[in-house]
């Protein structure tokens, strides 16, 4: 039971994470190009970066709360 | 918050344009804006907008080539004429060109001349013997860095080609180059010299300057020629300071005459200018407005009106914005304006960020060392930055984020991590984010909820006082359903009384259907997105405790390496690495729950920023 809730917490952060990667993965190169541009566009990028690394964070959120739910 | 403002309304005969126009730059409140009149057809002034520029061009060309360095704010009133200054600024550009143009050939040649002593002087004894050579031919050649290994294979193809009449020699350079010197007779020079062509080999000519085709005959005027080039470029340089002296504060003056004299004319063509009269019109700060009718009557006398055009704020939908916050906020409009500005009659949020943006930076780092080091950064940076300077806004961000992480710490408990604990006793005066994961979690969903209902309550009195009463009442509506679902879900888990659950729950059901009627179908969608963007405050939890807990595996560190040294040098650069995670990321997403999740709700942005006829200035927008 341990080891699958374990498991189960290594999935939730791990997926979230490779996810998280890939969008900032294809964000990232993007943003760089319209910056080398338009400078000006530094608080949008910032932001189009960030938001991807919601699903990380609440991935890791999950795997807390399911290594907490072990007790 | 944002300025309240006025729009003003100049009108005067003609012959006063000019000196109205002057009156108002001395003001610096009008910003000028073209009237809802029908246009002259007098203007636009391109004629002499041109004239001007020209000038201006020469002015700023010749202080650059004399490198006057940066702008000095002064009032521009020239000494001379426009037309003497004029030729002053044009004479003066031609001959600073000449003498940036002499200097810069005599450093070419230098740099030349200098690569040429380097070349000889690796090869000087066997240069100096070539005078009693008088049948053979010298070949200088200079390999780019890198291309050694082409020695080798220059010198099998030459030996081939002119069977053994040759002698390759090279010596690697300073620059990581490598000179070559190839010695061969005189009928195999010929050959020599075409394989080098083909080979596209560049040989090294005699420098210029000395007059010679041989660079052994050349060889001893080569030190001379360095000295009459060092003493040449001083002269100049002699010339050029001397001349920046003579006209400096001339050009100083007439740069400022000209860009003031620019924008003098710039703001004419806003104007309505008929044959008798002129009307101009702009925004103004309503408090400044009895103190330039004051200044307009001193200045022109009765013939020129100011008054007041618009007082309804749904007027003034257009109205230029100026932020003006409290000394204690105004850092952080620096926030504020990475976006567009507000819309005029709508809310500047920077006061609520200053609350906010440090809080949530200080709950994510939440250690009394990363605060403490933080706030050592914030003072190097406001040692280093100027008044009114970004990076004084910057440094006092990090003051006020260095004084929540110290608070939060101290609550948490925590100094890099346990170490506070394990070495000082440090005991968290609220909860231990190490173990308390889930209440930390609670907080920081239960910070999202208030921040997201000041939000929508900020949607609400934006839309009231914009005139969109509907869309008001529809947002409240909205505000109020999240308000009501938290507290069934708070009463559903016995957090509140379980008794208001039920009326809770009713209320709901009363207000979906006024939702819909006010905002149509998709208001139902926004609603549930503010579930979502309160949840996405959990964040707060999640790097909260990523940062912990690399601290704490910082500080186990020195235990579990065997060494102690070696342990300590680990826990050190984990927590450097940490300090500066710590630097970004609680920062680009506290910007993050600012700009997308609060911002989202209420702000409108689209407004015209603030710029009043002034004098120039160095730091005026487009110098």
């Amino acid at each position: 039971m341990q080891n699958s809730l374990a498991f189960a917490a290594a999935l939730a952060i791990g997926l979230s994470a490779l996810a998280t990667a890939w969008a900032q993965g294809r964000i990232g190169p993007a943003a760089a190009a319209a910056l080398s541009e338009k400078p000006e566009l530094t608080t949008t990028a910032i932001i189009l970066i960030a938001i991807p690394e919601t699903m990380v964070i609440m991935g890791f959120v999950v795997a807390v709360l399911i290594l907490r739910g072990t007790g | 918050m944002i300025v309240r403002m006025t729009r003003v309304r100049v009108a005067g005969p003609r012959v006063l344009l000019d000196r109205t126009l002057g009156v108002l730059q001395d003001a610096a409140v009008v910003h000028v804006t073209r009237p809802a009149l029908p246009e002259t057809g007098i203007g636009p002034y391109d004629r002499e907008r041109r004239s001007l520029r020209r000038i201006l061009e020469d002015d700023e060309t010749a202080l650059r080539l004399l490198g006057a360095g940066l702008p000095l704010p002064r009032r521009g009133v020239p000494e001379l004429s426009l037309p003497r200054a004029a030729a002053l600024a044009r004479r003066t550009r031609r001959r600073a060109e000449r003498i940036a143009r002499a200097i810069s050939d005599l450093e070419d040649e230098r740099v030349v001349l200098l690569r040429y002593q380097e070349f000889v002087s690796a090869f000087r004894p066997l240069l100096e013997s070539e005078l009693a050579w008088p049948d053979g031919r010298a070949f200088y050649v200079v390999l780019r860095a890198g291309a050694r290994r082409a020695v080798q294979r220059l010198r099998e193809h030459l030996e081939v080609t002119v069977d053994g009449q040759v002698e390759v020699l090279s010596r690697p350079l300073a620059s990581g180059e490598t000179a070559v010197l190839i010695l061969s007779s005189a009928e195999a020079g010929v050959r020599v010299a075409q394989l080098l062509g083909a080979a596209r080999v560049q040989e090294l000519p005699a420098p210029e300057g000395l007059g010679e085709t041989s660079l052994l005959r050349a060889l001893p005027r080569l030190p001379l020629r360095l000295e009459e080039v060092a003493r040449a470029i001083t002269a100049r340089e002699a010339e050029r300071r001397s001349l920046r002296d003579a006209v400096l504060d001339d050009l100083e003056s007439l740069r400022a005459w000209l860009h003031d004299r620019l924008l003098i004319v710039d703001a004419r063509g806003q104007a309505h200018a008929g044959r008798h009269l002129f009307v101009i019109e702009g925004w103004m700060p309503e408090s400044e407005l009895s103190r330039l009718a004051a200044l307009v009557l001193r200045e022109l006398g009765p013939d020129v009106m100011v008054e007041a055009v618009v007082t309804e704020t749904s007027g003034r939908s257009d109205a230029a914005v100026e932020l003006a916050n409290p000394p204690l906020f105004r850092p952080f409009e620096v926030i504020t304006r990475m976006l567009p500005l507000p819309r005029y009659g709508t809310i500047d949020p920077t006061p609520v960020v200053a609350v906010f943006f440090p809080m949530f930076v200080g709950l994510m780092l939440g250690d009394v060392g990363m605060g403490l080091l933080v706030a050592a950064l914030a003072v190097t940076l406001r040692l280093r930055s100027k008044p009114r300077s970004t990076l004084r806004a910057v440094s006092s961000m990090a003051g006020a984020c260095a004084a929540f992480a110290v608070v939060f710490g101290l609550l948490f408990g925590e100094l890099f991590g346990d170490l506070g604990s394990r070495v000082f006793g440090m005991r968290p005066l609220g909860f231990d984010r190490q173990n308390a994961i889930v209440p930390f979690l609670a907080l920081s969903v239960a910070i999202g909820v208030v921040h997201v209902l000041l939000g929508l309550t900020l949607a609400v009195v934006n839309a009231w006082r914009t005139g969109h009463r509907r869309e008001a009442v529809g947002r409240g509506v909205a505000a109020s359903m999240v308000a009501l679902t938290v507290l069934a879900v708070l009463a559903a888990v016995r957090l509140i009384p379980r008794a208001l659950f039920t009326p809770a729950v009713v209320a709901l059901l009363v207000a979906f259907p006024c939702l819909v009627l006010l905002e149509g179908v998709l208001a139902v969608i926004d609603l549930l997105s503010n579930f979502g963007q309160i949840l996405s405050y959990a964040r707060i939890m999640a790097l909260g405790t990523a940062s912990l807990m690399l601290a704490v595996v910082a500080n186990r560190m020195v235990g579990a390496m065997g060494s102690a040294l070696i342990g300590v040098l680990f826990a050190l650069l984990f927590h450097v690495v940490n300090f500066v995670i710590g630097l970004f990321s609680p920062t680009i997403h506290a910007l993050r729950l600012h700009y997308v999740e609060f911002f989202g709700r209420f702000f409108s942005a689209g407004g015209t920023a603030y710029r009043p006829l002034s004098h120039w200035h160095p730091s005026y927008p487009g110098s």
